[in-house]
């Protein structure tokens, strides 16, 4: 171990070192305020940290973290999301009977998994990394405990994680046995020496397959988004559907360019069916969906499945292309999911859409936030949402992917439908449900969310650029 | 240079007040609201001032200010920026638009100072000078565009202003329908640009339209129609043109602003933006000339039969901006843009000056019940008088005849000039005239029979009164050769626009001038002896068919519903399920069908969810292992 | 790949499955009776339910033995080449032995070691 790792690893450290800190402050004097307040600055520090070995990289720690621009930029957007996720925790958490200050501790487990993840260059970070986030979302969806549909999400998404589990390491075994080597960079030059691909090699990447696209919530392995998403703490749904897929993502995006996965025509077709698949299952299931929560789910599968599309590309310009979807999609999820945050009130979720009625006339503010949220899921232009369906539709007709583009365009098409059902819902005559106040930290982080769709669909320039400067695998 | 990066703020000034009133306007009180709303223009119209300063300091060498605000869409061939730019003739219309907008502004806060909607008011009126000035600043079409739709947005909003009325929603609805059918037509033709040479920056489709289109060339022809379009429908002309005089359901302040003074001259700016365009297709230039000489024929015998104050001047503005048209049509640019800014002075006091006349008679529209207004309110005479005197184009005090007079000159002598052309100038000169002063004597002279209930306030005279010095001395920025030759305003024009050509025959612009003045001094005569001195003579056309066919506006509303309105709308009752609907129903059902089909999945159960990882990984698997 | 011999493969195992299937439910001796039914086929009938809960301070302390058990799985084989790893892997096996620690301060914090 140099300085230089040690240095490079700081933001992790200061992840791993937070828990623990917040376990020991909870044994001796046990305060909500002060824990979420240090839990504030620990993501702030590790965030900072980032600027500290922006010098150093890139760099890696052989034989299993790489640390580049690339993952520099997923921890970013990793701890600004959980940064947000927590903000808007304050309130909910803090109402639940019961132990509250431990959902922090298991908020940062988490975020070390996913920022794990970013950095991984090997199959057993890759491994270390989804377990540590997968154990942690275990608790965190079943945080309200004394919540039927809370338990009943836990064990589902326990049960189907660990099948999932299973299959991606059995995948990583076959592939290891076929090549030799658990590293993305031996394993893609193994691949290029070898040849075509054996049975082996094959059936491993099937298999690892299953776990990434349980993870993504990708057809067919897709079932348990709703439930899951009902079920958790709707700030726990808004991680899930961020920080968690994004950093599967990251390492997918990683692993697969390194191994030019694309350029194998098998797996090509079933990257592509499952795309399509997942685009139109998703947005199909959602039209009848009455429930706010099981609705952005279903909105979600059908995401993942336009982002993948990405990775067909196999170009540099896809992955920014990606990179710049995945924040809009971020920003929107946890603008939407952070509406549901605040007007759920102790005995209630806000998570069925006839609660929504009359929205508008009663909570101006947050109806506009929840409206620009829904059209930037959408893709209606002047929000984030539009830029980045633009540019994913747009590398892929650079790519030649026509049938992907056109199924994206065509299953958008019916997205909208069920995004302006909601809207039409809060707009039309005030309804009798009592809403809760919403605090002013809230109203803060919404509004902040919101302007930066905003400036995120109307001057995409400058976040083109960051990204244009940071990547290049 | 710096300054010129002023130019982005112009527009973002008013969209900002905007948003304020907009999202804050329910905190704000009456008087705040008023402040903000007509404070910003007061701004932007000093920034006009410090920008155009700058640019006449600047001016032989640069004629254009460009700023790029930033790159919104750089896709391929596509790029699309924010992005304005300022060139003379940009500049005289945001000079219009921020000056007598602020004026406009300035009156509102008292106009509309009992009203109850007034940050509405304020907000819609913000948001369209905004509108407006994204129009006239825009480098590339797109932008254009979006202005273009703002300020039909902003004109249907403000129509409709008074909500609660079946009829003004009636209005606005149509004001927005019938310049949509230009826009249609507009729209494909920016796509035939875009399409045609990959650009949409405005000054390079010019110059690449100029060398690679031949003249006269079909898709030439085809597209500057098609913008023609469009232009004929904000600009309420021939055939579109039925939808200005219901758009006075709108307050006063707005016909002013709006419906007079800008919005209707975006048609004027567009095809002066677009004159390489426009010399490409002579065919279509000429028509402009034809089309605007038959509008101002028709607008003025409708205006002479028309009872409702404010439709009368709706009227006079078809068919001024005819005018304009007519100008355009025959080349002479500067010319059309001159009478554009003086039509704006005196339109904008007309129409001001009829809204106090209005107010204070307790929403009286009909012109038969006022009468002897002078003495009660003389203010308003005085300056109504003024404007009416420009609008009628008498000769040598007003600004009116040296525009409107340059126009008639060039609709003879110019190269595409005829006499015919002249001839219906004239005959529309000696109508606007004429209904112009019957306005004048019916309102303002005989017995009363309405009384004023209220005095109209500082807030109200002091725009007139200033508009009315602006309609006297406006004209001296252009003089004709025959009188003083002092030429600035068409000198300023012609950095963008063309040189008017002229026919060589001789000076005969003196004996022109002569003969338009005499008509015009007819017109006011007539106008005294059929409408004061012996109204028994006007009294009996009054009930004449003629005269209904007139006040209907040529019957063109009902030709239109007839033609086009009661085809469609039984077309439509018998059509309700053809094979379209079909598609589209069928669709929907097969997405409702494959959604109950797929929800028998999602039912919560663990072993469903398994399972259906278990056919994945077999589908995968057999698939790969298959080759 | 031929698509005829995978579809061929996929008639083939349906036809497979289906014949064993239908296969096993013909052929065998059918006798019916309450005792096949049972859950535990032993011959006495099975009494309550199923969903019985048990004590939570089973788990909890069988957790919490997990902590201790950990530690030995770690601390024995460390112990075994002290002297070789020196300085460092005794540092590390501290902040282990803290992080551990910390975790039973906190459980004792919870009352999670008073039997209930």
């Amino acid at each position: 171990m140099t300085e230089t790792d040690f240095l490079c690893l700081t933001p992790f450290l200061i992840l791993a070192l937070a828990p623990i800190v917040i376990m020991l402050v909870i044994s001796i004097f046990r305060n909500y305020e002060i824990v979420f307040g240090f839990s504030l600055l620990s993501l702030i520090l590790a965030f900072a940290a980032l600027f500290f070995i922006a010098p150093a990289i890139p760099h890696s720690i052989q034989p299993l973290f790489i640390i580049d621009m690339y993952s520099l930029f997923f921890l970013g957007i990793i701890f600004i999301s959980a940064f947000i996720v927590a903000l808007l925790s304050y309130n909910y958490i803090k109402r639940l009977e019961g132990v509250r200050e431990e959902y922090y501790i298991i908020l940062f487990t988490s975020t070390l998994g996913a920022a794990l993840l970013a950095v991984a260059n090997h199959f057993v970070l890759f491994f270390l990394g989804i377990e540590t986030l997968s154990i942690s979302l275990y608790i965190l969806i079943a945080f309200q405990r004394t919540k039927d549909n809370s338990i009943e999400a836990g064990i589902k998404y326990l049960i189907l994680a660990s099948v999932s589990t299973a299959f991606l390491l059995f995948g990583m075994g076959l592939i290891y046995t076929a090549f030799g080597s658990m590293m993305f960079s031996e394993i893609a030059t193994a691949i290029s020496l070898q040849g075509p691909l054996t049975s082996l090699a094959i059936t491993g990447f099937g298999m690892m397959l299953v776990g990434i696209g349980f993870k993504l919530a990708l057809v067919p392995f897709h079932a348990w988004t709703p439930d899951v998403y009902q079920g958790a703490p709707a700030p726990v749904s808004a991680y899930i559907a961020t920080v968690s897929k994004g950093a599967v993502m990251a390492v997918l995006i990683r692993f697969f360019f390194n191994i030019k996965g694309f350029d194998d025509h098998y797996l090509f077709i079933i990257i592509s069916a499952i795309a399509i698949l997942s685009m139109f299952i998703g947005n199909i299931l959602a039209i009848r969906q009455q429930n706010i929560k099981r609705l952005l789910a279903y909105s979600s599968i059908a995401n993942m499945g336009y982002l993948i599309i990405i990775l067909l590309t196999g170009t540099n310009k896809g992955i920014q292309a990606s990179l710049f979807y995945l924040i809009s999609y971020f920003i929107t999820t946890i603008s939407a999911f952070g509406v549901i945050t605040l007007l759920s009130n102790a005995k209630n979720e806000a998570e069925m859409i006839s609660d929504y009625k009359g929205l508008f006339w009663k909570r101006p503010f947050v109806a506009i936030v929840f409206t620009l949220a829904l059209l930037s899921l959408a893709g209606i232009p002047i929000t984030a949402g539009f830029i980045g369906k633009f540019y994913v539709i747009f590398e892929g007709m650079k790519a030649g992917l026509m049938l992907l583009v056109f199924a994206m365009i065509i299953s958008s098409v019916i997205g909208l439908y069920y995004y302006l059902r909601v809207i039409t819902t809060m707009f039309s005559p005030a309804g009798e449900t009592t809403l809760p106040q919403i605090t002013f930290m809230g109203k803060f982080t919404l509004a902040a969310i919101t302007i930066s769709i905003l400036i995120l669909g109307i001057y995409p320039g400058w976040l083109i650029d960051i990204i244009t400067r940071f990547v290049g695998l | 240079m710096e300054k010129s990066t002023f130019i982005a703020l112009l527009p973002a000034i008013p969209l900002f007040s905007f948003l304020v009133l907009a999202l804050f306007g329910n905190k704000l009180s009456r008087k705040a609201t008023g402040f903000i709303g007509a404070g910003s223009i007061g701004i932007v119209a000093l920034l006009t001032l410090i920008i155009a300063t700058e640019f006449f300091h600047s001016l032989p060498q640069i004629k254009t200010y460009t700023v790029v605000v930033w790159e919104w869409i750089n896709a391929g061939n596509l790029k699309v920026n924010i992005s304005f730019s300022l060139d003379s003739l940009s500049l005289v219309f945001c000079f219009v638009i921020t000056f007598v907008g602020f004026l406009i502004h300035l009156y509102s806060i008292a106009f509309m100072a009992k009203d109850e909607g007034i940050k509405r008011f304020f907000a819609y009126m913000n948001l369209f000078v905004a509108s407006m000035l994204i129009l006239v600043l825009a480098d590339n079409i797109l932008l254009l565009y979006l202005g273009w739709e703002g300020v039909g947005l902003c004109s249907y909003l403000l129509i409709g202003f008074w909500y609660k009325e079946p009829a003004n929603g009636y209005a606005a609805r149509k004001a927005f329908i019938i310049t949509r059918i230009g826009d249609t037509a507009m729209i494909i033709g920016i796509f035939i640009l875009f399409i045609t040479f990959g650009t949409v920056n405005i000054h390079e489709l010019m110059q690449l339209a100029s060398a690679k289109w031949a003249s006269g060339s079909s898709i030439a022809v085809i597209t500057a129609a098609l913008l023609l379009c469009g232009a004929l429908g904000k600009s309420a002309q021939l055939p579109l043109q039925t939808w200005l005089p219901d758009a006075m359901a709108g307050p006063s302040p707005v016909s002013a602003l709006i419906h007079a003074a800008t919005m209707v001259t975006a048609g004027v700016y567009l095809i002066a933006r677009t004159n390489m365009l426009f010399s490409l297709a002579p065919v279509v230039q000429f028509a402009i000339a034809i089309i605007g000489a038959l509008t101002l024929l028709i607008a003025g015998f409708s205006a002479l039969a028309q009872h409702d104050l404010k439709r009368i001047l709706a009227y006079s503005t078809i068919s001024q901006i005819g005018y304009m048209f007519l100008a355009l049509g025959v080349g002479a640019w500067s010319a059309a843009i001159f009478h554009f800014m003086i039509h704006a002075f005196f339109k904008a006091l007309l129409f001001l000056g009829a809204g106090v006349v209005i107010l204070v008679l307790d929403e009286e529209h009909d012109i038969f019940k006022m009468g002897g207004l002078r003495k009660k309110m003389p203010v308003v005479f005085w300056t109504f008088l003024i404007g009416s005197a420009s609008l009628s184009a008498l000769p040598l005090i007003t600004a009116g005849f040296y525009s409107k007079d340059q126009i008639l000159w060039f609709a003879y002598s110019s190269e595409s000039g005829s006499l015919w052309l002249w001839i219906a100038g004239i005959v529309g000169a000696f109508l606007t005239a004429l209904y112009s002063f019957r306005m004048i004597f019916i309102v303002f002279f005989g017995e009363s029979k309405t009384l004023p209930s209220f005095n109209a306030g500082k807030l109200m005279t002091v725009p007139l009164v200033i508009l009315a010095v602006l309609s006297l001395i406006g004209g001296f920025v252009e003089l004709p050769e025959s009188f003083g030759n002092f030429h600035p305003f068409s000198k300023l024009i012609e950095n963008v626009l063309p040189v008017v050509l002229i026919k060589d025959i001789g000076n005969l612009e003196i004996l022109f001038q002569l003969l338009s003045a005499v008509i015009a001094l007819t017109g006011v005569y007539l106008a005294y002896i059929i409408y004061f001195k012996k109204p028994s003579l006007s009294a009996s056309f009054n009930h004449s068919h003629l005269n209904r066919f007139f006040e209907k506006g040529w019957g063109f509303d009902k030709l239109y519903d007839t033609l086009i309105v009661v085809p469609v709308v039984w077309l439509s009752e018998i059509d309700k399920n053809d094979f379209f609907d079909w598609m589209n129903i069928g669709l929907s059902k097969l997405a409702l069908l494959l959604n109950s089909l797929f929800s028998i999945t999602q039912n919560g159960k663990l072993r469903w969810y398994l399972m259906s990882f278990v056919i994945g990984i077999a589908f995968i698997l057999t698939f790969m292992l298959y080759k | 790949m031929s698509s005829e011999s995978l579809i061929l493969f996929f008639i083939v195992g349906a036809v497979f499955v289906g014949a064993v299937l239908i296969f096993s439910s013909l052929v065998p001796p059918k006798s019916k009776n309450p005792q096949k039914s049972e859950a535990y086929e032993c011959g006495i009938p099975t009494t309550g339910i199923t969903w019985l809960q048990f004590n939570i301070g089973y788990y909890l302390f069988a957790i919490l033995f997990l902590v201790f058990d950990v530690e030995t799985v770690f601390v024995f084989p460390w112990a075994v080449v002290m002297k070789e790893l020196g300085m460092i892997a005794f540092v590390e096996i501290i902040i282990f032995f803290v992080i551990l620690g910390l975790g039973l301060l906190y459980a004792w914090k919870k009352h999670a070691l008073i039997w209930e």
